[in-house]
């Protein structure tokens, strides 16, 4: 892999992978679910860019997305120190741990998205994929793409918090509708709070991994009750 | 009792009984369930106090055994540690309850801790189906269960909790609540559950947490694979038991309960959604200055070989008769079993 002994040239040559993995050009169909916030708009239980700001700063702070962050900041690890058994275990605590059926098929499509674009890209990854068992999680993939491209681990967690922050709000844009400007000053406010999530998620010991999400967990249980939808979750 | 009346007061208020300052209740219970055919015997029983357990019963014959389980010291107090081992053995069918609803006390500065950890062999079923749990203003409990399901075993389980004694005005402001679910099949984890609510934050108001909603309640499913068509008909029980003006018996205040709105009506009717969450999410009106109450809401969706149901409202009567319905259908479905709730509900 390409990556140059310079430090800074290194760190340099990481951000690019990182930019690439991010992005919400990567083609793996995120920009086509919603996590609840359809059924939301649909009710008209969320009508404002600062009901749908708090929601995400709900979600960054005590939902399952700062679970996520937590788990890649796990599997980077385990991916590093070639500890198969652990990204296995950390797999299955993802797919254990998705609160509605649409959240986790999602998830599995992204991931499973993720694995095949990477292994076109990245021969040497099949082995490590392998490991994950029979369903791969988006995060899981996104992980273990990062560790291989030696993006550092914070890095990771924030390009991950970041790429599905834009989603989301990119999500309310349309559903509710927003301007594209406030979609993008939204954006930059909840800076500060995706920070700290980077940084709490990273220190949280195994025993202390809560979330609290009933009205995002049941807003995404209805969302397979609407009558129409333009997202699949 | 009922849940939603006033809990009679100990005293003085805010400082609730703490008969073991220095000494926390260490409380052990273990339950294993044998079958011989027929019949499903309790064929081991130890209960450390505070826990106490009745006599098992067989009210719909000698397939599932019915067993109460106790807690005698009244509530749970900070520094308390309970942990319970449930066994079912190959083909035992067991149905677990308690006698009333659980308490969990404003905490002294500890945190109590109650775990429970479940095994069901081969064929066997378990039916954990605790009353619910009020838990003060101030208290701070971790909770874990565990579950492990050997092949073509099932559990079905539930949890619902009243955040403060809103009969009384109480609003969780401080304290913690903690409850970790995990449930395995063999090697692998099908459900895992970690949930917090944390007493005055924004969690509690937030259109994301409880939306001020003071009940919560959850009934899993796991262990079958569950159709897309249960799934629907258990939201569709929601809209039958939500529609049914409530039991004022049960201790949900009567005040808001429309006359026009019969029992007998169906849920079809224009309307009677809105009648049902009027009446239902009316909060103590000696306390609660009328404003507008988020309309309780519910979710169902599919587990890994599973189903969970989540509702998030105002009143755990209601909570309990939706997830009660959803109980015996699953029952009917899963196991071809009637209902059979337990005299102490």
């Amino acid at each position: 892999m390409p990556i140059p002994a310079d430090s800074s040239a290194s760190s340099s040559a990481s951000l690019a992978y990182l930019l690439q993995l991010a992005s919400p050009a990567l083609p793996v169909g995120g920009y086509t679910y919603s996590e609840g916030l359809e059924t939301l708009v649909q009710q008209g239980l969320l009508t404002t860019v600062a009901e749908l700001e708090d929601w995400l700063t709900q979600e960054l702070q005590t939902g399952a997305v700062r679970l996520e962050a937590v788990a890649i900041a796990r599997l980077h690890a385990a991916v590093t120190a070639d500890q198969p058994g652990a990204i296995a275990q950390w797999n299955q605590w993802l797919s254990a741990l998705r609160d509605t059926e649409e959240v986790r098929l999602q998830s599995w499509q992204m991931g499973r998205s993720l694995v095949r674009l990477m292994q076109e890209l990245e021969p040497d990854l099949t082995p490590v994929f392998q490991r994950c068992g029979d369903r791969t999680n988006f995060a899981t993939a996104f992980a273990i793409a990062a560790a291989h491209w030696q993006i550092p681990v914070q890095s990771a967690m924030l390009g991950y918090l970041h790429s599905w922050l834009t989603t989301a709000i990119n999500a309310g844009v349309k559903l509710i509708p927003l301007g594209q400007t406030a979609g993008q000053r939204l954006l930059m406010q909840l800076y500060p709070t995706l920070h700290e999530t980077v940084e709490t998620a990273q220190a949280l010991p195994d025993e202390a991994l809560y979330a609290c999400n009933w009205g995002w967990a049941i807003a995404s249980m209805n969302h397979e009750t609407l009558y129409t939808r333009l997202f699949r979750s | 009792m009922s849940p939603d009346s006033p809990i009679p007061s100990p005293v003085p208020l805010d400082a609730p009984p703490q008969p073991h300052e220095s000494k926390a209740w260490h409380g052990q219970l273990q339950l294993d369930f044998t079958h011989r055919h027929p019949k499903t015997h309790l064929s081991h029983s130890f209960a450390q106090s505070p826990f106490k357990v009745q006599r098992p019963f067989y009210p719909e014959g000698d397939g599932v055994c019915h067993v109460v389980m106790l807690h005698t010291a009244g509530g749970i107090v900070g520094g308390d540690r309970l942990s319970s081992q449930i066994q079912v053995q190959p083909d035992a069918q067991a149905l677990l309850t308690t006698a009333a609803a659980a308490k969990v006390y404003r905490s002294n500065g500890q945190t109590a801790t109650q775990s429970v950890q479940v095994q069901v062999q081969p064929g066997g079923c378990l039916e954990w189906l605790p009353q619910e749990t009020i838990v003060f203003n101030g208290a701070q409990i971790q909770q874990r269960l565990r579950v492990d399901l050997a092949d073509q075993a099932l559990w079905m389980g539930w949890e619902m909790v009243r955040l403060g004694r809103t009969a009384r005005g109480e609003q969780f402001s401080t304290g913690c609540w903690r409850s970790h679910t995990e449930v395995w099949r063999g090697d692998r984890l099908l459900w895992l559950d970690p949930q917090q609510l944390q007493g005055g934050s924004a969690m509690m108001t937030s259109a994301h947490g409880l939306a001020g909603c003071p009940v919560v309640a959850s009934f899993a499913v796991v262990g079958r694979e569950i159709s897309p068509e249960l799934v629907q008909a258990a939201r569709s029980l929601w809209r039958l038991t939500g529609a049914e003006p409530s039991c004022s018996s049960q201790g949900d205040r009567p005040v808001f309960q429309p006359a026009s709105q019969p029992a007998s009506q169906p849920a079809s009717q224009p309307g009677s959604q809105t009648a049902f969450q009027i009446g239902e999410s009316a909060p103590d009106l000696t306390t609660e200055p009328a404003r507008t109450l988020t309309p309780a809401t519910v979710g169902v969706t599919r587990l890994m070989s599973g189903m969970l149901c989540r509702y998030r409202g105002h009143s755990t009567a209601e909570a309990r008769r939706w997830l009660v319905a959803v109980w015996g259908l699953m029952r009917q479905n899963l196991v071809g079993r009637s209902p059979c709730p337990p005299r102490v509900w």
